[in-house]
């Protein structure tokens, strides 16, 4: 299980972003660079058609493998209630032949995308993971060192934590109370809720950053 | 009697007071009068003496042992007890101004009470005042005390001038250099509509490709492989077997090859779980109909160039024909339900031959040696298909007895069938002519070649074709009640054409679909095909 919200920041204020994460996490950033691949498997004999991302980390020299599987998000009032999406999620650390391994079991590649940017691990009342990069796309199958940006000027921003049915109330709390701290910055909502910028991050990015975007003295 | 004390010291204090000459404490005038000390001083006195009297009567009493009179002594001792109330009242009315501590006088306090009550500060404190004192009024101790009073005044107005100039010159040093008060600029750039409506839509679009992959997915056509693999993935794509699904495309192509409906395919492909569903050289002649459900509708069905396809794998090359065949079969049987319009829609001879082939090659999958097994059953029910290939299988077993499955289980020769790596590898041989108008439907999916070897066993010792057959038509008819007696004839009408054929299919891919298209009966190919497979493997 794990409770995630999205937000989305223009690429202009992603190091003004950074510099508040990194006063507000206490850690240093981690480069992000990991190839995302999406399986489906196609209803077969009444079977639910389930799907799995597999991620390759690529900023390691020893590519890491992990295949993940995201599940139905929390319904209910008490979900409406609470300010992040709880969902199911099992992530799993796999060898180097997964890929062909779900091919064998009937998968098929549906899409797949590159993720490039930086992220933040912390405990803050629970054990948060920022991570703010950029959506790639490849325009040929697999070609990694060619991918563009889905959208140049904007980044996405997740803010996510492990939590069990037990506890998931408190992770969301703490998650909730970290993410207004970057409410100068963006708006951060379930996925799928759209947000929009925020109209004054340009003000608070400015103050971020060193030289406060005024004339040298 | 604290009251008392505390009144006398009090008296005290206030006759001490006027004795200094500097500025001193003095009780408020009115609540001087509101004491009236006098008055209070005076009945307390008075309250003193009677009390003492009741006492020095009961000394007597106890001297001289005479019982006392009860009654006058307890009227005493309320008279006595009224005015000790009376007193207390009036001291409680002005009291409020009054803090006092010890309340109760015993023999702890007395001694101390003296010094509580000195207004003179202790030693250090008084030093310290001294010292303040002195640094304040520096050169003015000498004068009046109202001048020195001004000139404190005007000291700390000078201050406060200071302050406040001080305070303007920072607020202009700000301005001058852009800093910004406080709290913050108060004009702030606010987003305009049109900025605003294309943030919007690059968030949508941003949105849709991270949680569901919109805009991410390639056409089938469009899926090229890059030539140069990222490192990765260059060991997991480009080796051997289970390669393949790269795509939903369930074929590898080399090139050349026309494009293909994506229908059927992936119809096949999910059925079978086809890893390696392979298509066949499938002309253009023949749309898809229905197909089964599948989420990937078009995204399959472009071939893929691959420099180092499957086909490089082990045990592909050299059986094109059998493989074909039975992959054939395999993804027709599959396709039984779409196909059935289109046959529906092809003139009646080629339904015909189309429905034999079909059979065959679903036949032709089960080990090649019961295919008629499944073109009977293939053929009326679409939707069985499935299931039927399964039966007839464990029936063959049974029926043939041969143990021409040998050591072919079911599971290994549906596996077989899906494992595309081999499959890929004889569909590009056979692909050189298609053979439009007979095979619109013939997709590719070969068993492997592991697989063929086990079946070839017993293919191996089976001497008396017809009859062979004939069992196993039987044994089919046996599974599903109606079995089609049309399917069947042509079978055997054919069945003499194809083994002319068989001699010349494996080496050559054109042969293939001649020879598949000849092949209605799965029957007689079974011996050559045995045969031809343990050429080839060896």
């Amino acid at each position: 299980m794990e409770c995630i919200v999205q937000g989305i920041i223009e690429t202009q204020h992603v190091e003004a972003l950074e510099i508040l994460l990194q006063g507000l996490c206490g850690v240093h950033r981690e480069r992000l660079r990991i190839h995302e691949i999406c399986l489906k498997n196609s209803p077969n004999l009444g079977n639910v058609a389930s799907e799995i991302r597999l991620l390759c980390d690529l900023e390691q020299t020893e590519h890491m493998w992990t295949v993940k599987h995201v599940g139905g998000a929390m319904r209910g009032a008490g979900a409406e209630q609470i300010s992040v999406l709880v969902r199911t999620m099992v992530e799993s650390k796999v060898s180097k032949n997964v890929l062909r391994l779900f091919y064998a079991l009937g998968y098929k590649l549906d899409h797949e995308l590159l993720r490039v940017g930086f992220a933040f691990h912390f405990l803050r009342g629970a054990q948060i993971t920022v991570t703010v990069s950029s959506i790639n796309k490849m325009l040929k199958l697999h070609a990694t060192d060619e991918a563009v940006p889905v959208t140049p000027g904007i980044q996405v921003v997740e803010v996510t934590a492990p939590a069990t049915s037990e506890n998931y109330t408190e992770v969301a709390a703490a998650m909730s109370s970290f993410c207004e701290y970057l409410a100068p910055l963006l708006h951060l909502s379930k996925p799928g809720v759209s947000t929009g910028v925020v109209a004054t991050a340009a003000a608070a990015a400015a103050s971020l950053m060193s030289d406060g975007g005024g004339t040298t003295l | 009697m604290a009251a008392m004390e505390g009144v006398m010291s009090q008296d005290q204090s206030q006759q001490q007071v006027p004795a200094q000459p500097v500025v001193v404490e003095r009780l408020n005038q009115a609540v001087v009068q509101q004491l009236n000390l006098e008055a209070v001083k005076t009945r307390a006195i008075s309250l003193f003496k009677a009390i003492s009297r009741i006492l020095e009567d009961f000394d007597a009493y106890s001297r001289t042992n005479t019982t006392p009179k009860w009654q006058d002594i307890l009227g005493q001792y309320s008279m006595v007890n009224l005015e000790l109330f009376n007193i207390v009242d009036e001291i409680k009315k002005v009291s409020k101004a009054f803090v006092v501590h010890p309340k109760n006088v015993n023999a702890e306090n007395a001694t101390i009470l003296p010094v509580m009550l000195s207004s003179k500060l202790l030693p250090e404190m008084e030093m310290d005042d001294n010292s303040k004192r002195e640094q304040l009024l520096l050169g003015m101790q000498n004068l009046p005390v109202p001048s020195q009073i001004e000139k404190l005044r005007t000291r700390i107005d000078m201050i406060g001038a200071a302050c406040e100039s001080a305070e303007k010159v920072l607020a202009d040093t700000r301005k001058a250099y852009i800093l910004g008060t406080r709290q913050g600029p108060q004009n702030l750039p606010s987003l305009d509509k049109s900025q605003a409506a294309k943030i919007q839509e690059q968030e949508n679009l941003l949105r849709a490709a991270v949680n569901n992959g919109e805009g991410l997915r390639m056409l089938g056509d469009q899926r090229q492989m890059t030539p140069a693999l990222p490192v990765h993935l260059v060991d997991l794509l480009s080796t051997g077997d289970g390669v393949h699904n790269i795509s939903d495309t369930s074929g590898m192509y080399m090139k050349g090859t026309p494009p293909l409906s994506s229908n059927n395919i992936i119809s096949q492909g999910n059925l079978l779980q086809a890893s390696g569903a392979q298509l066949m050289g499938r002309p253009a002649a023949s749309p898809s109909g229905p197909t089964s459900a599948t989420s990937f509708d078009n995204t399959t069905a472009s071939p893929l160039p691959y420099a180092n396809s499957p086909r490089s794998g082990p045990n592909m090359m050299n059986t094109p024909s059998p493989q074909q065949q039975t992959q054939q079969q395999q993804q027709q049987q599959h396709q039984q339900q779409q196909q059935r319009q289109k046959l529906m829609q092809l003139p009646p001879h080629q339904q015909q031959l189309l429905a034999q082939q079909q059979f065959r090659q679903s036949s032709m999958q089960l080990g090649q040696l019961h295919g008629q097994h499944q073109m009977q059953f293939s053929q009326p029910m679409g939707h069985q298909q499935f299931q039927g290939r399964q039966l007839p299988s464990g029936h063959v077993q049974h029926g043939i007895g041969q143990s021409q499955l040998g050591q072919g289980n079911q599971l290994n020769r549906h596996l077989g069938q899906f494992s595309g790596a081999a499959n890929s590898a004889l569909f590009n041989a056979a692909q050189g002519s298609p053979n439009t108008q007979m095979m619109p439907n013939m997709s590719a999916t070969m068993p492997s070649q592991s697989l063929l070897p086990r079946m070839q066993f017993g293919l191996a010792g089976n001497n008396p074709q017809r009859s062979h057959a004939s069992q196993m038509l039987n044994d089919q008819m046996f599974n599903m009640g109606p079995s089609n007696p049309g399917g069947m004839m042509p079978m055997q009408q054919q069945q003499q054409q194809q083994q002319g054929a068989f001699g010349n299919m494996a080496p050559n891919a054109q042969n293939l679909q001649s020879n598949m298209v000849a092949l209605q009966n799965a029957q007689q190919n079974h011996p050559n095909f045995g045969q031809q497979r343990q050429q080839n493997q060896q």
